[in-house]
């Protein structure tokens, strides 16, 4: 892997670094091991058995994800590139960039398979950071109506284009009852709170979060 | 006898296994636990007990893996019992504060996504096959997310947050 000076910045500031490199504890080797292990899968005097078992439920677990995987194919949660350029192009007309701002294309491989909604939740991140970012520009230029703009804009996203996944949930989740309107998933791990912070403190005069998401987030 | 000899090659097993307890811990403290080391404890304690599932060639991802999910259980039971009093909850689970200033808001300008995949490379020092096995994801999507987020790593650094000054990306380089 090739390196740069932003990354082997980052590894040289591990605060935990020693930690990591921290000694064995024998008493807890000695607890741990203390207590029982799970009991094996198989023992020996019915193993035969147990392999057939074994193999006809292997057959039809086989059989059985095959034709799951069809069936996502066809019509769950698995889509083709077609479909989210589909999406991201309905999710233009739904949602709005500033002025000055233009969507990009969206670049996906022929041979890829996206989640379902993958294209509308594309389209709200876009939109999210072109508001962020002409929100920091009105804040340069000290234009207050398009700062309210923004915000109010960005405020809307977030309550009405944002779903937070529940803790725990796989990073392909889908809402079991997709909405109608795109929308972008937020994992459970306070990311959603850090970014309505970064808008209630930009609001307040204290744009320096804002500004941060705006340049580290942009498309390229 | 036999159960006696079993038992120790276990033991020896597990051994290599137990070696990685502080660099669980480590993982544990960086994302924010409430009780690092009995966490890391508890994941050991797993792994004892399901010996046979954990991988004979490289346990480091299982053990991570592991761990992630017992902070997200964690991080359940916190939010389930919080009082409505300031908390730290809103915090992204990376511990940023011990580092210096500009590296920690770059980081927490990044999406957690993002965070984690540059974290499980450039702090637990896992290649991207085992970062992507401790996330279960693949290894191809995984190689895609931490470009983005080493590009996106190197842009928040690019130059400090001075509002006053700062040039703003331009997002309307093509159109639609």
């Amino acid at each position: 892997m090739k390196t740069d000076s932003a990354f082997l910045r980052l590894r040289a500031a591990n605060p935990f670094a020693d930690e990591a490199h921290s000694t064995a504890d024998d008493e807890l080797f000695a607890r741990i091991t203390a207590a029982a292990r799970e009991p094996r899968a198989t023992r020996r005097s019915y193993r035969r058995p147990v392999v057939a078992i074994a193999l006809a439920l292997l057959a039809v677990a086989v059989l059985a994800s095959t034709a799951f995987a069809v069936s996502r194919w066809i019509g769950g949660d698995v889509v083709k590139p077609d479909v989210t350029q589909a999406e991201y192009r309905d999710a233009q007309r739904e949602l709005s960039v500033p002025p000055g701002f233009a969507w990009p294309p969206l670049h996906t491989e022929p041979n890829s398979v996206t989640t379902r909604g993958g294209g509308g939740g594309h389209a709200v991140l876009i939109a999210q950071n072109a508001w962020e970012c002409y929100w920091v520009q009105s804040i340069q230029r000290k234009d207050t109506g398009a700062q309210r703009r923004a915000h109010a804009r960005l405020d809307s996203l977030l309550r009405n284009n944002t779903l937070v996944a529940p803790a725990g949930a796989p990073e392909d989740w889908v809402p079991a009852n997709p909405p109608d309107r795109p929308y972008a998933v937020f994992a459970q791990d306070g990311g959603y709170e850090w970014v309505q912070e970064a808008y209630a403190l930009a609001a307040a005069g204290h744009p320096q979060r804002l500004a941060e998401r705006c340049r580290a987030n942009a498309p390229g | 006898m036999r159960d006696e000899s079993n038992r120790g090659l276990d033991e020896a097993r597990f051994r290599v296994v137990f070696s990685h307890l502080g660099a669980v811990k480590a993982y544990a403290l960086r994302r924010g636990s409430r009780d690092a080391e009995a966490l890391a404890a508890e994941t050991m304690t797993i792994a004892w007990r399901r010996l046979a599932d954990v991988p004979r060639d490289d346990a480091r991802p299982w053990l991570y893996a592991t761990a992630r999910n017992l902070l997200l259980e964690e991080s359940r039971k916190r939010r389930a019992t919080a009082v409505l009093a300031e908390t730290d909850d809103h915090v992204p689970a990376v511990a940023l504060r011990e580092i210096d200033p500009d590296l920690s808001r770059a980081l927490r300008a990044l999406s957690a996504f993002d965070r984690e995949a540059l974290l499980l490379i450039a702090w637990e020092d896992l290649t991207p096959t085992q970062a992507a096995r401790a996330l279960g994801i693949t290894a191809a999507a995984f190689r895609v997310r931490l470009l983005r987020a080493r590009r996106r790593l190197r842009a928040a650094l690019a130059d400090p947050p001075d509002i006053a000054h700062q040039a703003v990306p331009q997002l309307d380089v093509e159109g639609s």
